[in-house]
């Protein structure tokens, strides 16, 4: 594994303290990038970075390809055109074994957990130890139970996957996500279809591991609760115009937009077509 | 104190020193990263196992990285895993890194247990969960049949109750879409079929009656059973898993809710569709394999009249009815069994596969059984 693939942890300088835009530090870059399916496009050259360190969110309407935009990012789908940059790497183009080595720069944890129905939490966390490292077998089980004890499943290691809550298999995908020490991680919803006090607990864990460890996350989410809680920056994509709306510090656009649909949206305020009331 | 001398890592160094009296002292410098703990840790291993430490401090002043694989070294050496009995401290730690390192303990590593692999049942608990499973899955059968009873009476007196659109869809995915897979299936099993009995009659100068083998065979038994195989491996497999899928995404309890009975909605139009389809391809199937048989008579040399004759002279109405009986049976047998276990299908990832290799088993299971029945039977009766 390469070394800058790891998170830094310094023994001399570690203290708690957010590493978030000292040196505008561009993690990744995405250049005129359009996607969509088949002849259908969702974004159309759309350009944004993500600086090393801070807590990125992607937001939006349902269905107008906040996590179609995401899974681009990480590779899954061809984009139609444009780029997206990792650590200094260009995933778009990156074949064979530079492409597993960008890979590699970021964890994902996708929005139902995915997580393998047929393993137990500790061996799906250890999972990627296994195959892409030789450490030996004590150490790789330190590891996991470590990353698990992190995001406070320190007791749930010999659990399969469906004796876990929604919010455990979640906190378990993002262990996962973690175990080879990324310094990027990319979640799609982490908090949709969980409970407050759940939810509020996953906001809880992604700031700490962004504080402690300097984590850049980029995640997807229309809660907009956790966006205030967690998001250094967002960026706002929109299906009728097809790239990005808005972009900057949630609080600053939901006091000062001047577009109506993201006032109406960071406001949490209905469009009037939808309510039931005799004109 | 003796010092060992220090071994060169890549990008992480490790230097024991040995002293009197059990002690000793590591210090480590560098990266501990997951590639070079690796070395790291063989090293370490190769020179405290059998180095008889009893107080050992490990000093990470020098340390300048240090990843999740790096901190898990620092924690097994704190264990004493590599110095059994032996008193570790590890000095050097940043305040910031020394919380997270707390974070884990050896009491938190300790508390996690894997779990025993299950012992091999004994004979009685296996055949005690068998029987249990046996029974339950009576059970079921019983509230299914119970259900299909009380369901398909009214949708067949009044038509308006059947799903139409669903039947003609399942219709055409159970027949119209099997067309091909059973051509070249009876095809191939009439030739076969020819071959075989034509090399055997031969010997008694009675090819001619290659003929006769092939339509009683194909006629009787060859036809229902490879159409009833085929069904069950295409459409029972299907129903199983669309139902089972269905289940899984809480859209049969959606059914329910709405007061709709998940047997009428589902099973009855599934089973109207088998019930029709199984003998309408059972005739192909029939066709095709009486065409295969005669394409090798023919080969052999035989007219197409001769043949055509002594088909339509081994072949009575009784064979026919005994065929189509048999393929309604098998129609029933094949989409029954797959709604039946696309219902029973539980929760979790692997539950819809499990689903459909067992519609798939039993239906095969059950044609076999109706099979040897009717066979039973009709021998008695003759």
């Amino acid at each position: 594994m390469n070394e800058q693939d790891e998170i830094v942890v310094s023994a001399k300088d570690l203290t708690p303290c957010k590493m978030v835009n000292e040196s505008d530090d561009i993690v990744i870059s995405v250049k005129d990038l359009s996607i969509g399916y088949g002849e259908r496009v969702i974004l159309e050259k759309v350009n944004f970075q993500v600086k090393r360190g801070e807590v990125f969110v992607i937001l939006g309407e349902s269905g107008c390809g906040k996590s179609t935009l995401m899974k681009t990012m990480i590779g899954l789908y061809p984009p139609q055109s444009g780029e997206v940059w990792i650590e200094g790497g260009n995933l778009v183009a990156a074949q064979g074994d530079d492409r597993l080595r960008l890979l590699r720069k970021f964890g994902v944890m996708y929005q139902s957990g995915a997580l393998f129905g047929s393993m137990n939490v500790l061996e799906n966390v250890r999972l990627p130890l296994d195959e892409f490292t030789e450490l030996p077998e004590p150490l790789k089980e330190l590891v996991s139970l470590a990353k698990l004890k992190l995001v406070g499943l320190g007791n749930a290691a010999n659990k399969m996957p469906s004796e876990l809550s929604g919010g455990m298999q979640k906190r378990a995908a993002i262990a996962r996500a973690m175990v080879m020490d990324p310094g990027i991680l990319f979640l799609d919803e982490p908090s949709a279809g969980l409970d407050p006090i759940t939810s509020a607990g996953i906001d809880l864990l992604i700031s700490g591991l962004s504080h402690h460890f300097g984590i850049t996350f980029v995640i997807v989410s229309h809660e907009l609760a956790s966006i205030y809680a967690v998001a250094d920056r967002v960026i706002m994509v929109d299906c009728q115009t097809r790239g990005i709306v808005a972009q900057g510090k949630p609080a600053e656009l939901r006091d000062s937009a001047t577009d109506p649909w993201v006032h109406r949206f960071f406001n949490r305020e209905a469009d009037a077509s939808h309510s039931v009331e005799p004109a | 104190m003796e010092t060992l001398p220090p071994k060169p890592q890549t990008e992480c160094e490790s230097n024991v020193q040995l002293g009197p009296d059990g002690l000793a002292r590591v210090v480590l410098k560098g990266r501990l990263s997951t590639r070079t703990v690796v070395d790291c840790w063989r090293s370490l291993e190769l020179a405290l196992r059998d180095a008889h430490v009893k107080t050992l401090e490990v000093d990470v002043s020098g340390v300048d990285f240090c990843g999740g694989a790096g901190f898990a070294l620092l924690r097994y050496l704190n264990m004493g895993r590599m110095t059994q009995g032996a008193k570790v401290t590890v000095v050097g730690l940043a305040a910031g890194f020394q919380t997270l390192f707390e974070g884990f303990t050896a009491q938190d590593y300790d508390a996690f247990h894997p779990q025993p692999q299950k012992s091999s049942h004994p004979l009685v608990e296996d055949a005690g969960h068998a029987t249990r499973q046996l029974l339950t899955d009576l059970r079921d059968q019983v509230d299914f049949l119970g259900g299909v009873a009380a369901n398909l009476p009214p949708s067949l007196i009044n038509p308006k109750r059947m799903r139409w659109p669903e039947v003609r869809h399942v219709f055409e995915l159970a027949g119209a879409n099997a067309v091909p897979i059973v051509s070249l299936v009876s095809l191939l099993l009439g030739f076969i079929i020819a071959f075989e009995s034509a090399q055997r009659l031969a010997e008694f100068g009675a090819q001619i009656y290659v003929a006769n083998t092939i339509t009683v065979v194909m006629v009787r038994e060859m036809g229902p059973l490879m159409t009833a195989i085929l069904l069950a491996g295409r459409s029972a497999s299907a129903f199983a898993a669309e139902i089972g899928t269905m289940k899984v995404n809480e859209e049969l309890n959606a059914l329910e809710t709405l007061g709709l009975s998940p047997i009428r909605f589902l099973v009855v139009p599934r089973l109207m569709a088998g019930v029709m389809v199984a003998p309408l391809l059972t005739c192909y199937s029939i066709l095709m394999g009486v065409v295969g048989g005669a394409l090798v008579m023919l080969g052999l040399g035989f007219s197409l009249r001769l043949i055509l004759h002594q088909m339509a002279l081994s072949v009575h109405l009784s064979d026919l009815t005994v065929g189509m009986e048999k393929a309604v049976v098998f129609g029933i047998i094949v989409s029954g069994i797959g709604c039946w276990r696309g219902l029973q299908t539980e929760q979790g990832p692997s539950a819809v596969g499990l689903s459909t290799t067992r519609a798939v088993v039993t239906s095969l299971l059950l044609i076999i059984v109706a099979d040897a029945c009717f066979s039973t039977i009709s021998y008695f009766l003759k």
